[in-house]
């Protein structure tokens, strides 16, 4: 092997590095005060996603095992800025709540694990690689879940996110393993032109995709989505809901356009119900939740299943739809859990009724939840109209236009609940409003990083045509 | 290759084990004895993967190479499991899943 | 290999599992009354709790262990083909132990290795 191949896995080399420097540091710094990592650690991330952006570069390594190119190369640099929003947000939450207990480090450490895993599943070529990105990116988040390990909640959110992961992964290794057992191959170019189309092989993709699923919270995987997002704590919840999300989403899609043409007629068909279950249930559930996290939680499941719709065109514009949903999502959905983390960090309070007259108090973060919530909601000029408008194209050039209507409907659904929480902010008064709120100058930048990604992508309309000539070639 | 055992037997019993694993995990109360469950449907798709290999595809290891990854990431798995349901059992002095209700609706 | 045949297991499994479950619900017969949850025949009623506690510094080491045991999984077929994969094995091999290495660094750091 040529070390200078090793340039192509530039991603993963320089995120291990910054985590190996986080380690040493904080085993250097061992009993001493551990705040000073913060800026260490937002610093260090900061020009590894700097230096990400850098050169794409295509090529293969391990035999095969490892595979990378523009596209990819692009999933991996949304990833990275949606970990350094994520990071940039829990700055002041980690200073305050985890600097006096001595566990700051491991905080980011678990993170960028469990980012480093999302690196390897998106650049896998080799079923082994997907499963072990897969575990790598699911087991730091579990530790995450129950990080705050003085609440009851936070613990218990962790139990479940373990033993939802321990049986989604075992399911998926089963389904590996029927995909093996009928093919001979885990090298997934290879596995395309093995496949005969037998119902075995039906059978280990659905267990295989059931394991998938799980980690997008697709509707019948979708139990430990609020009970996680309510316990765990609010950056963690804002991970799982963009990141892990975004990191399946993005192996799915690889492995479904790619790969797995013969498999067409089952996916489109299994994952057009899924997408109809999903946007449903997550939107009725949502609409009787009063705890902000679990209406976010609620909404995020609905958010998976509009993303679903991009999957039923495997041309270009439905790859290129998914991605710039993807982005635009992330941007949309951190803002609005990084105004629920300043509120909840200063004041604890997280339901609907207590946001009553916030804009009396706090305009600025009220403005920011605005925002927010109508690029969710899909209020055009913001960026979220234009996400989920090339979704509904997608659907209709490929001609589903029953899905449509029910998408169209649920938009409806899914702005009312988003409205209310606008109507609580703006034009319901409180006799005892929330107090005025200070955030955290890290906390500002990025709430100010979210708002800047929301309207530019809402204007800049090259964004889509660059994703679009990405999608060329996956 | 086993003589005189055929692959179809292999296979009952890696599928039974998996489904005993899943059956216990749905109805088990007892935290620990889920996560015993977990590792027997876990074990059940390792069997699986170094049969087919050894049967059907004995040219190259690569089945064989996938169990031993996997026994790797199954101990990470519980051990992680194990530490949090210590967590959990210094709050609750229980390993019992019923007593974990706190999150709801 | 006729993967009809496996699909057949998957259905038999299904229907042993859930038919052992419903047969024995339909055919056992249930009786509910304070007697049966007694302890068994000799010996008198328990006092106070009675199961006995082990230290969670057991399960801490025993994860420690668990995670450095596993290492050998990895190791052991290196080993063995050592002298074919040459140099980058050698390497690739060291580099892997010192990663693992600085997580024994980290748990000696964080007290994790004291008896108390």
């Amino acid at each position: 092997m040529n070390w200078d191949d090793l340039l192509l896995m530039r991603h993963e080399l320089q995120l291990l590095a910054v985590i190996l420097i986080v380690t040493c540091a904080e085993i250097y710094l061992s009993g001493r005060d551990k705040s000073r990592i913060i800026p260490l650690s937002l610093a260090l991330f900061g020009i590894h996603m700097a230096a990400g952006w850098l050169w794409p570069v295509e090529g293969e390594l391990f035999g095969g095992m490892y595979r990378t190119n523009g596209l990819i190369h692009l999933m991996k640099s949304i990833l990275d800025v949606g970990v350094f929003i994520v990071i940039l947000q829990a700055g002041g939450w980690a200073r305050k709540q985890l600097a006096p207990e001595n566990r700051v480090s491991e905080f980011f450490l678990l993170i960028w694990s469990s980012l480093l895993g999302m690196y390897y599943m998106v650049s896998a070529g080799d079923l082994l690689m997907v499963f072990l990105g897969l575990e790598l990116s699911t087991l730091p988040v579990a530790a995450l879940a129950a990080y705050e390990v003085l609440k009851m909640r936070s613990a218990e959110a962790g139990i479940k996110f373990i033993l939802t992961a321990g049986l989604a992964s075992a399911v998926t290794l089963m389904g590996i393993s029927l995909l093996y057992g009928s093919t001979g191959t885990f090298v997934l170019a290879d596995l395309g032109k093995q496949m005969q189309g037998n119902s075995l092989e039906a059978l280990g993709f659905i267990f295989f995709f059931a394991g998938v699923a799980f980690k997008i919270s697709l509707v019948p995987f979708h139990f430990w989505t609020p009970d996680v997002y309510e316990g765990a704590p609010v950056s963690v919840a804002a991970y799982l809901s963009v990141i892990s999300k975004g990191a399946a989403v993005f192996i799915l899609m690889i492995l479904l356009m790619g790969f797995a043409p013969l498999l067409t007629d089952l996916w489109v068909n299994v994952l057009y119900l899924l997408a109809i279950l999903t946007m449903t249930i997550g939107n009725l559930f949502a609409l009787r939740q009063r705890n902000l996290k679990r209406l976010l939680a609620y909404s995020a499941v609905a958010q998976a299943g509009f993303i679903m719709l991009g999957f039923m065109s495997s041309q270009q514009d439905g790859k290129a739809s998914i991605i710039y949903f993807m982005l635009v999502y992330l941007f949309s959905n951190l803002a609005a859990f990084g105004v629920v983390q300043t509120i909840e960090m200063h004041t604890g309070k997280e339901d609907i009724g207590d946001y009553e007259g916030l804009y009396r108090t706090n305009p600025r973060l009220s403005l920011v939840m605005l925002l927010a919530l109508f690029s969710l909601a899909g209020i055009p000029p913001l960026a979220g109209f234009f996400g989920k408008f090339f979704l509904f194209m997608t659907v209709a050039s490929a001609g589903y236009y029953l899905l449509l209507t029910i998408a169209v409907i649920n938009t409806v659904i899914s702005l009312y609940y988003y409205l209310l929480i606008v109507r609580a902010m703006f034009l319901r008064k409180s006799d005892n409003p929330l107090p005025l709120v200070t955030s955290d100058g890290w906390m500002r930048a990025g709430l100010v990083i979210c708002v800047a990604g929301i309207v530019a992508l809402g204007v800049a309309s090259g964004v889509y045509d660059a994703i679009y000539a990405l999608c060329a070639h996956l | 290759m086993i003589p005189g055992v055929s692959l179809i037997e292999i296979l009952t019993v890696s599928t039974l084990m998996f489904f005993i694993g899943v059956y216990g995990f749905l109805t088990r109360k007892n935290l620990i004895t889920i996560l015993m469950s977990l590792e027997l449907m876990l074990n059940g798709a390792a069997i699986n993967f170094v049969a087919f290999n050894k049967y059907l595809y004995p040219g190259q290891p690569n089945g064989q190479l996938f169990a031993l990854f996997l026994i790797a990431v199954a101990a990470c798995e519980v051990a992680l499991a194990i530490a949090i349901v210590i967590n959990l059992y210094r709050k609750i002095k229980a390993v019992d899943v019923e007593q974990v209700n706190t999150l709801k609706h | 290999m006729g993967t009809e045949a496996i699909i057949v297991f998957f259905i038999a499994a299904v229907v042993l599992v859930g038919g052992g479950m419903i047969a024995s619900k339909l055919l056992a017969p249930t009786s509910t009354n304070p007697q049966k949850l007694e302890p068994y025949e000799c010996g008198i009623p328990t006092q106070g709790p009675t199961h006995v506690q082990f230290k969670v510094g057991y399960y801490l080491f025993a994860i420690l262990f668990l995670l450095f045991d596993v290492e050998m999984i990895f190791l052991v077929p290196w080993a063995v083909v050592m002298k074919n994969i040459g140099l980058t094995g050698l390497i690739s091999a060291i580099i892997f132990i010192l990663i693992l290495g600085l997580g024994l660094l980290y748990a000696w750091k964080k007290k994790a290795l004291i008896w108390e």
